[in-house]
């Protein structure tokens, strides 16, 4: 009810003044777009977001859920939206990095919007089912180049994070093997389980149960640095390849439009955020780490990674060639 | 370590504990009505609710959100019997003889029914869950790619059984399904197929828009058109109960549907979908009389009404003993349970005892509960076809964009729903049936990523199809079903030719 009156009331004061400045903001209800579907691991990152933007700006947040081609159409909404500060996205590395790279989208990542900041980051997992005689990355390397072709890769798919880190990962290491893509991340951990394929590059969340249930064998993580859920498992990038990095992350996006004051408003805030104890807590829950990074920080990461992605594509069509 | 049954009754401690009973209650109830409603599902209201259970303890959550899901199973029925607008995917193939019923004024008599095989089939489903839930994952994860493929030709061949007309018109159906299923994002390569440059359909046509529009939509237009059909609607209304006769007849039915829903709903994918259209296959198939389907036989709600619960009850089976949801609401209560702290995986019965056997329990007491609100309210269901066609259209065209929109949020879904509406109709007028149609919209994709997974698994070799022995046996089953249809038709031409 309170949230109704407070919806209605800031209504009223947003018809009231149409040109409300940045110094003011916020003045009404800030939708946040998640580009995934409710329960997946963004919505619980967005949920927990949310909630501290609430109580720090004092304005109701409603999360809006516009899932849909692995995050492409909600990104893809807000490309488009008024850039007036109650429109914010919290997108993902998918639909942010590698889409535009790898199946082309409509927006521009670097053009289209404003980063603010990385809220949250998830390293990826390697694992293999347990019958192989893979006992680490330096046995996943070697195993591999003995036999080229023969090992099965999972993913959620040919445009997502789960194929693009075992792209690169074969690219540097001279591997190859064959990629067998599922629908969603899930199912393809479920596959690592089963044996149907021999490994995956999966999601931690996906990933610490399976572990502790020694359904799986876990040899490595993909992110520059060791996780805190799984610290006695080394990073690619410390074993085999060094500054190998595929990490899968959460932040906040606005439309290219939105005031600068806005941006560094908010940045503030998210800079408290990161520091939190109740918010890394529940971060922790959904398998997250919390994170802040500064809106050009940000902005160069996604060039970056881009940069990444696409000199891969055209090194794989290159020796295609 | 304690037997099945001192477990189960430490369950039932942790189910039956009043705020434990509320939310189920509270489940049951909201399952029931998003069932009747067109359109809103399980999916949508879950994930609406999600943010409500955070104050919640875990238990009671994931007790709440599984009674809205195997709840929405039991209301799912109501519309598709009364007029013939499907509440949920699962109720599809009820709609076909139930509304058949409903027009003969044994609306009644098939809502009765269904929710009595209803029950039974989720009790079963829960015993079942209990008893046999850790071998029974361990057996599903035999099933590989190669043997999906050949379960879902296997299905394709029995949606012919579905027709009522001409076989030709059937297949025709089954392809445009299969055409329609092909449109989206391609996982294999990323490319977006049949698009046309709309980014809402890269995850492919929405089922609930399809539904809506073929179903619902378009049987509103052609009751608009047909006055006759209305009045026999709401004059005749019928007993309520059914008479022993009818509930021996659908005892067969009820037992068949509980199994079959049973085995499907452990397999990933569209489990309770396919459940209850193989079920009203299998009831058509093994009848004496396969003519009396398609006219209100209770067989064909009997049948697919008891394997959708036991479908609905079983898909808990590879998520609470493997962490491996196989639908889009097994995928929500794994992220309800990771917002809750708790990690589904092969793990979750030893850690955390209370919330596997409570949830168990909560089921069996959820069933109960679903039964007693069910059985009393089909009088009030049956007289809201005493409600003036002209008032109950609008109702239903209201509801049904509200639900198709609640899906994915989305405007563009309502637009599609209008355009199916306009294909429901114009196949309406060409006496082609809807049903074989979804049943290849929903298989096509299935059938495809399996297929083409198989083969890259076994580097091109196609011999992995009869290699492995489930595949072998299950395409051996299709190719004996396709000789059994042929057969009749040919034997039948043939007495045709000799008359001449």
């Amino acid at each position: 009810m309170k949230r109704l009156v407070v919806a209605a009331f800031s209504l009223w004061v947003a018809m009231g003044f149409t040109v409300a400045s940045a110094e003011e903001w916020p003045t009404k209800t800030i939708r946040l777009v998640v580009p995934y579907a409710p329960g997946g691991y963004t919505d619980a990152v967005a949920r927990i977001t949310a909630n501290y933007l609430e109580k720090a700006l004092g304005q109701t947040v409603i999360v809006d859920n516009r899932a849909g081609g692995g995050g492409i159409v909600g990104t893809d909404l807000i490309a488009k939206l008024p850039g007036d500060g109650y429109s914010l996205c919290v997108c993902s590395v998918g639909a942010i990095s590698i889409s535009p790279v790898a199946q082309g989208v409509q927006y521009d990542p670097l053009k289209d919007f404003k980063p603010i900041s990385i809220v949250s980051t998830i390293p990826q997992t390697v694992i293999v089912n347990p019958s192989l005689p893979i006992k680490s990355i330096q046995d996943l390397v070697s195993y591999a180049k003995d036999h080229p072709g023969q090992l099965n890769f999972g993913s959620s798919g040919a445009g997502g994070l789960m194929y693009f880190s075992v792209a690169l990962f074969q690219a540097r290491t001279g591997t190859k093997m064959t990629h067998v893509p599922f629908k969603g991340g899930s199912p393809a951990t479920a596959a690592v389980v089963s044996g149907e394929v021999n490994l995956a590059f999966t999601n931690m969340t996906d990933a610490l149960p399976q572990m502790e249930a020694n359904t799986v064998r876990a040899l490595a993580v993909t992110s520059t640095q060791r996780s805190e859920f799984a610290p006695q498992l080394p990073t690619i990038a410390e074993t085999v390849l060094p500054g190998y990095s595929a990490e899968s992350w959460n932040g906040i996006l606005a439309p290219a439009s939105t005031p600068d004051a806005i941006i560094d408003k908010l940045s503030g805030v998210f800079k408290k955020m990161a520091a939190d104890p109740d918010v890394q807590k529940s971060m922790a829950i959904a398998g997250a780490s919390t994170v802040f990074t500064t809106p050009a920080e940000y902005r160069s990461r996604i060039a970056q990674e881009l940069e990444q992605w696409r000199s891969l594509l055209k090194e794989i069509a290159d020796k295609k060639t | 370590m304690m037997s099945v049954f001192g477990l189960l009754g430490h369950g039932f401690a942790v189910a039956a504990t009043p705020t434990n009973l509320f939310f189920c209650l509270v489940g049951a109830v909201c399952g029931t009505l998003i069932g009747v409603l067109p359109g809103l599902g399980p999916v949508a209201t879950i994930s609406l609710l999600l943010p409500a259970t955070f104050a919640l303890d875990p238990t009671a959550a994931i007790i709440m959100l599984s009674g809205i899901y195997y709840g929405a199973q039991y209301g799912g029925s109501t519309t598709a019997i009364l007029v013939n607008i499907p509440g949920e995917s699962t109720s599809v193939v009820t709609a076909i003889d139930g509304y058949k019923m409903a027009q003969q004024g044994r609306a009644g008599e098939a809502l009765a029914i269904a929710a009595i095989g209803s029950f039974i089939a989720g009790c079963f489903g829960t015993v079942v869950i209990a008893l046999l839930g850790p071998p029974l994952a361990l057996m599903t994860q035999r099933f590989a790619s190669p043997d999906y493929f050949s379960l879902m030709v296997l299905g394709l061949v029995s949606a012919v059984v579905l027709a009522n007309g001409s076989v030709f018109r059937a297949i025709s159906m089954i392809f445009l399904g299969l055409l329609l299923g092909m449109v989206g994002m391609d996982i294999n390569t990323g490319e977006a197929r049949m698009t046309f440059g709309f980014v809402e359909l890269s995850d492919g046509i929405d089922f609930v828009a399809l539904v809506m529009g073929l179903f619902g939509v378009a049987e509103v237009i052609s009751n608009l058109e047909d006055v006759s059909v209305r009045i026999v609607n709401h004059t005749r209304v019928g007993s309520i109960w059914p008479s022993f006769r009818v509930l021996k007849g659908a005892w067969g039915a009820v037992m068949r549907g509980t199994l079959l829903g049973t085995v499907f709903g452990i397999l990933p994918g569209g489990g309770a979908t396919m459940a209850s259209f193989s079920a009203y296959a299998l009831e058509k198939r093994i009848a004496k009389d396969p003519s009396r389907f398609g006219k209100g036989a209770i067989e064909g709600v009997a049948g697919p009404e008891s394997a959708n619960n036991a479908a609905a009850q079983t898909s808990f089976v590879p998520l609470l003993t493997m962490g491996i949801p196989t639908s889009a609401t097994m995928a929500l209560m794994v992220g309800a349970l990771t917002l809750h702290g708790i990690a589904p995986g092969p793990m979750i019965i030893s850690r955390q005892p209370d919330l596997f056997w409570g949830l168990i329990a909560s089921m069996f007491l959820g069933n109960v509960m679903l039964v007693i609100i069910n059985l009393p309210m089909i009088g009030i269901w049956v007289r809201l076809l005493a409600v003036p066609y002209r008032v109950l259209y609008l109702i239903i065209c209201v509801v049904c964009a509200i639900g198709v929109y609640s899906v994915n949020n989305s405007s563009f879904d309502v637009y599609l729903t209008i355009g199916f509406t306009l294909l429901g109709y114009v196949l309406r007028k060409l006496h082609a049936e809807p049903a074989p149609l979804l049943m290849g919209f929903v298989l096509g994709p299935m059938v495809e990523e399996n297929f083409r997974r198989s083969l890259i698994t076994s580097h091109g070799d196609p011999m992995i199809f009869l290699q492995r022995p489930i595949s072998f046996a299950l395409l051996l089953l299709s190719v004996a079903l396709l000789i059994s249809m042929v057969m009749p038709s040919i034997s039948r031409r043939r007495e045709e030719v000799f008359q001449e």
